[in-house]
């Protein structure tokens, strides 16, 4: 029984980090009042690009130009949000759509249908002392990434909750106008929160790729951005809730993938069609319980005008 | 300039810049004279090939073409009207593929399961997929009107769960159908012959009557939107929902009624690819019609007719985009020009500003206050 669930949470924190630094991307975006439903394809366009430079270069380098890749979509995002108010939403599923067209026709044109060659993953740790503890012996043995997703929730949960500049981050998001008074460009934090959004929507694209995947695939990120949005809803907005919220929806599809390969009875009782819905069914659910817009921020969506105020 | 024309400008500009940047991809990383050709083949794949028709090939060179376009642009008309008409009472419908998912499914089932003469199969069939879409867009109005759930967010996760439920579990599991000789193919049962949309042109191409019916549901719309009370109603909850409440409008019943409608129209699409094409629920729906959906709808302007003639521009180009890979142009090219498009015009307001200084430069021209977008904010 141990063992399985020191499995689970094996596997469950293998595959977080990716979820993880969307969700939080998605948190800093939307915090400063810009939606971020382009999420799924700043995530897609970080993926392809560090899978392509992680066959020609060092690993951290081809993250790192995942997450350039990202900011980069996200520029655009901002381009059209911020400087011409355009829909927030519109934009974003724009990017989408061409991320998706657009990665398809490279990825095949670049390496053919199938996906890119395997990639090497990232060298994993082990955490010494940690592997006979039960249990808790899931934590070593990782790669980078894991570590990371498993601070930065918390450093980014401090950065908006205590800091000046996190306190202007989340005034631009409730009461630009306010923020705007207090003679702080608007525009100017927006602006930041976007590309800090999009770079880390870029590394979770990256990790998926590079460490979770191995390889750039047709589909990749197959929904995750949009699972990103549910786990920053479901986190009520919060970094830690956006981290804990990933990890549970990480920890469902380690369950349901463990069910599958394990028990492969209990599949005709409960349907694997019915698990895989089940985390968007539990984020309506909440939605629903929550009422009015949950812990949104206020201004969320709203283009900035100087001159309404 | 006229005023509808200045309002479609954007639009045509956007989708001109978007062919234009697609046109120097290709030159780019294959050979201008390639990028030309892959373009003439994408529009004889879609139109029918006139001078291979000239110089004395079948008819078909020209009617399958044609049918095939007429196939994309009934399925992007109905997904579009869905988004566009959910637009016009100010939601932002991205449940379009969950909608279109259950409509497919429903005409899948009573397209297989009932024994009804044709006159009674087919509408039968088309109602159960508007209803089915419907009740699944109405879902998310109630969320958003009882509980204040964003429709962008509940669509998004409805979408999902119809994608999970349908896709892998009801056809692989209780519904997937028998072939005959017993073995169990992917997706569900064959339609029965009387459910099967007739086609119009017989075996000349696959046009069928979903085509008609996507037109005539889009004029339908844009009638009832700027004819009838209900529908001017409609219009003015989307423009400001308290202005209207307070000028008696039933803002709540409005806004069910629209996404019900929305759900609706990409409920027949479902059924229409169903009933018109695959001939019953296959493995998985592939093709994202519900988020072409999106892009046509805000291409077309989120008006009834704009969203038809952006449905009919881009099923040619969709369907004469296989057509690009004897070129070995990718197939999902005429997707990354939809995608440039809608992505140009959510910038409208950088064209409309392109615009005004281009006529205020004008000696004779006095310029007026171009309109702000037409989306609301979602």
């Amino acid at each position: 029984m141990l063992e399985i669930l020191r499995a689970l949470l094996f596997s469950t924190l293998d595959a977080a980090p990716a979820l993880v630094f969307a969700a939080l991307g998605a948190v800093l975006s939307e915090r400063a009042g810009v939606v971020s439903v382009g999420m799924e394809g700043m995530m897609r366009v970080g993926a392809f690009c560090a899978a392509v430079a992680a066959l020609k270069m060092p690993l951290p380098l081809a993250v790192a130009v995942g997450m350039l890749a990202g900011a980069a979509l996200a520029a655009v995002h901002g381009f059209l949000s911020i400087r011409w108010r355009s829909d927030q939403v519109v934009s974003g599923i724009a990017l989408n759509l061409v991320a998706l067209a657009g990665g398809s026709f490279l990825l095949e044109s670049l390496y053919g249908p199938n996906g890119t060659p395997a990639i090497e993953g990232a060298t994993r740790w082990n955490i010494p002392g940690l592997q006979s503890v039960p249990v808790l012996s899931a934590l070593s043995g990782h790669s980078a990434p894991t570590y990371l997703a498993l601070v930065l929730p918390f450093v980014l949960q401090g950065l908006l909750a205590r800091t000046p500049l996190g306190l202007r981050l989340r005034a631009v998001g409730d009461k630009p106008h306010a923020v705007a008074t207090l003679g702080l460009s608007v525009a100017g934090l927006r602006w930041g929160a976007v590309l800090g959004g999009g770079l880390m929507a870029g590394l979770g694209g990256a990790v998926l790729s590079t460490c979770v995947l191995g390889r750039f695939e047709q589909h990749t990120p197959a929904g995750l951005g949009f699972i990103a949005l549910a786990a920053m809803v479901f986190g009520r907005w919060t970094p830690v809730g956006a981290f804990l919220a990933a990890l549970f929806f990480t920890f469902g599809d380690a369950l349901r993938i463990g069910l599958a390969s394990s028990a492969p009875g209990l599949l005709d009782v409960v349907p694997q069609g019915m698990l895989q819905a089940l985390p968007y069914v539990l984020t309506l659910a909440l939605l629903t319980l929550q009422g009015q817009r949950g812990n949104a921020p206020a201004a969320l969506g709203v283009p900035y005008e100087q001159e309404s105020r | 300039m006229h005023e509808r024309l200045r309002q479609a400008l954007p639009s045509v500009l956007s989708v001109l810049l978007a062919l234009a940047v697609c046109w120097a991809l290709i030159a780019v990383t294959m050979a201008p004279g390639t990028a030309t050709d892959a373009y003439l083949q994408m529009l004889w794949g879609g139109i029918g090939n006139w001078p291979g028709w000239l110089d004395g090939s079948a008819a078909t060179t020209i009617t399958r073409p044609l049918g095939e376009a007429a196939m994309k642009a009934a399925l992007l008309t109905l997904t579009g009207l869905s988004v566009a008409v959910a637009f016009k009472v100010g939601l932002f419908n991205i449940g379009a593929q969950g909608q279109m998912i259950l409509g497919a499914l429903a005409a899948a089932i009573v397209g297989a399961h009932l024994s009804l003469p044709a006159v009674l199969h087919v509408p039968t069939a088309l109602l159960a997929a508007a209803l089915a879409g419907g009740a699944w867009a109405g879902l998310a109005a109630l969320l958003k009107l009882y509980r204040g759930v964003h429709e962008v967010i509940s669509t998004i996760m409805l979408n999902w769960v119809a994608l999970r439920l349908v896709d892998n579990w009801l056809v692989i599991g209780p519904l997937r159908g028998v072939a005959e000789g017993g073995q169990s193919i992917t997706g569900t049962a064959e339609i029965q012959p009387t459910a099967v949309l007739p086609r119009l042109l017989g075996d000349l191409s696959r046009l069928n009557l979903g085509f008609p019916l996507a037109l005539l549901l889009a004029v339908a719309l844009w009638l009832w939107l700027s004819r009838t009370r209900s529908g001017f109603e409609t219009r003015a909850v989307g423009l400001g929902a308290e202005a209207a409440r307070t000028a008696g409008v039933p803002v709540a019943r409005r806004t069910g009624v629209a996404m019900a409608l929305a759900g609706a129209m990409a409920g027949l699409a479902g059924a229409v690819l169903v009933l018109g094409t695959e001939g019953r629920y296959p493995g998985t729906l592939g093709a994202p019609y519900g988020f072409d959906g999106i892009a046509i709808a805000l291409i077309g302007n989120n008006h009834p007719l704009g969203a038809m003639l952006a449905a009919l521009f881009f099923g040619v180009l969709r369907a004469g985009g296989t057509r690009m890979q004897m070129l070995h142009v990718h197939p999902t090219f005429p997707e990354l020009i939809q995608g440039l498009a809608l992505l140009f015009v959510a910038g409208r307001q950088v064209w409309l500003a392109l615009l005004r200084r281009r006529e205020s430069s004008a000696p004779a021209v006095t310029s007026s206050t171009a309109s702000t977008a037409q989306v609301p904010r979602a």
